[in-house]
């Protein structure tokens, strides 16, 4: 078993490797300009040259992304519950909402930074608005997937309307809720970088483009991989609650 | 004997339709009573009706006395589907109803013990309902009803999607809990051959729009046994007379 693990994760490296060496050699023997694409050995190296500005403007787009995501899943939980729970809701706050999902969201970044400032409220507002969506569909979906037979005995059992909430209901919808989160948070770091592309001083969207801006490909490279690994740990750090609730499949 | 639950034309209707016309039975204290009829008949509905999870236009259903409106914690609901809860382990499960009870006790540990053991289920107690066989999962759902002390035990179908063998054991478990507890059971069911084998007395229902169409009583020896039971030549006059009564013979 393990050694068959570990023949699987050679030959995923192995893969990569190999990108990764046609990637460096196709650049050196082809003679494209490093300013078009440089070599990935050039990226690595800027990578750690620039550790210090990558690492800060990072905290910077960690930041917009963490109380974007946070506030999306705060406010799109009870509006989800709300939804699920009231008619008038489902006729009125529900369709309101698919209505806002439909405009895209990318043209409402240049008129939130007009609102808002270059600092970090437009960002968050713009990771929140990509993460908020996905949050409420999942949780409603998560809420009225309930199944019907359980319902039906918590009545049997004397359960009270708030009990049957927070012991069937929240748990039940636990999952797709989950699920939502994991949709939602790359999506909230698209929102920030975003949001730092349309008007910011700091922060890794602003590092690509002011990188680009200036002709320094590799320093733009290295931006692009800083984003990749924050979405990617914000990825899994969401993933890694799924260990909590091992009642999905069941 | 005294009657714990009274149907007096008792009347459903779903949208318009007659599902359950007329039924009347009186049900005593410590009886083991089986309803018995074709699927789709009503039988499930009529269990609930008398737990009060499903409201009815006519007649009355009475429990102790009192016209039924809504579940009692005296009656316990053993439902067709185990209805564990998946984040539960056997214990929790076990102990939902007096959980969830504002004035519900949880049994000592003694007791639990004891519980946990009459179902078979020890060693099992943090188990999760995944980690159950089927069998499992509806010692558990039993486990529950009782866990709460109630009086009469409504069970609907509660071994209908088990093997003949699990089928067996977990009626045995049925017959002894009750012969120790003499508790009320009723027990819905389409297995004719279960019904004997349990009741006292089955009541038989007609298609639908459902009604009581006989009144059987089960003369048979107690305490029963599925291999002997079974060979005794009057059991086998029951199953040809309840075949007939639900026409499949």
């Amino acid at each position: 078993m393990s050694k068959l693990l570990n023949r699987d994760a050679a030959i995923s490296a192995g893969f990569f490797l190999l990108i990764g060496l046609a990637w460096e050699y196709g650049v050196r023997w082809s003679g494209v300009q490093s300013y078009l694409l440089p070599p990935p050995s050039a990226i690595l190296a800027e990578l750690w040259q620039s550790r210090g500005p990558i690492l800060s403007q990072s905290l910077v787009t960690l930041t917009e992304v963490f109380w974007g995501f946070l506030i999306a899943v705060a406010l799109g939980v009870p509006i989800a519950a709300l939804i699920y729970f009231s008619r008038t809701a489902k006729r009125t706050v529900y369709p309101l909402f698919v209505a806002l999902q439909s405009i895209p969201k990318i043209g409402l970044a240049p008129l939130i930074v007009v609102w808002c400032g270059y600092g970090l409220a437009s960002k968050l507002i713009m990771a929140f608005l990509f993460a908020f969506f996905p949050i409420i569909i999942a949780t409603l979906g998560g809420l009225a997937s309930t199944p019907a037979h359980l319902e039906e005995h918590f009545r049997a059992l004397r359960a009270s309307p708030m009990q049957s909430f927070w012991r069937l209901r929240v748990p039940a919808a636990l999952p797709s809720f989950l699920d939502g989160c994991k949709v939602a948070m790359p999506l909230a770091v698209i929102g920030a970088v975003v949001g730092e592309f349309v008007g910011s001083n700091d922060g890794l969207g602003n590092l690509i483009l002011t990188a680009s801006g200036s002709g320094h490909t590799t320093l733009t490279f290295a931006a692009l991989i800083a984003v990749t690994i924050l979405s990617l740990l914000l990825f899994y750090g969401v993933a890694y609650w799924e260990r909590f609730i091992w009642w999905r499949a069941a | 004997m005294k009657s714990v639950i009274s149907l007096s034309g008792a009347g459903k209707l779903f949208g318009g339709r007659q599902v359950l016309q007329d039924v009347s039975a009186e049900i005593g204290a410590a009886e083991f009573v089986s309803i018995l009829g074709p699927s789709g008949c009503g039988k499930s509905t009529l269990l609930r009706l008398i737990a009060g999870l499903v409201a009815f236009e006519q007649g009355s259903i009475r429990f102790g006395g009192v016209e039924v409106a809504a579940p009692s914690p005296e009656m316990g609901f053993v439902f067709q589907t185990s209805n564990l809860l998946p984040w539960l382990n056997v214990r929790d499960n076990l102990l939902l109803g007096v959980d969830l009870d504002p004035q519900g006790q949880r049994p000592d540990e003694a007791a639990l013990a004891a519980l946990v053991e009459t179902l078979g289920l020890t060693g099992f107690e943090a188990s999760y309902p995944a980690e159950l066989s089927g069998g499992m999962r509806h010692r558990v759902a039993i486990g529950q009803a009782l866990a709460r002390g109630p009086q009469v035990l409504l069970m609907d179908e509660p071994f209908g999607a088990l093997d003949a063998l699990t089928r067996d054991r977990l009626n045995m478990e049925l017959l002894r809990i009750w012969q120790r507890d003499r508790k009320t059971v009723l027990l819905v069911t389409h297995s004719i051959s279960e019904a004997v084998l349990l009741s006292d007395r089955v009541l038989v229902m007609s298609e639908r729009p459902g009604t009581i169409i006989e009144d059987v009583h089960i003369d048979l020896p107690r305490p029963r046994d599925p291999s002997t039971t079974r060979e005794d030549p009057a059991f086998g006059d029951y199953v040809v007379r309840l075949s007939k009564l639900m026409g499949v013979s």
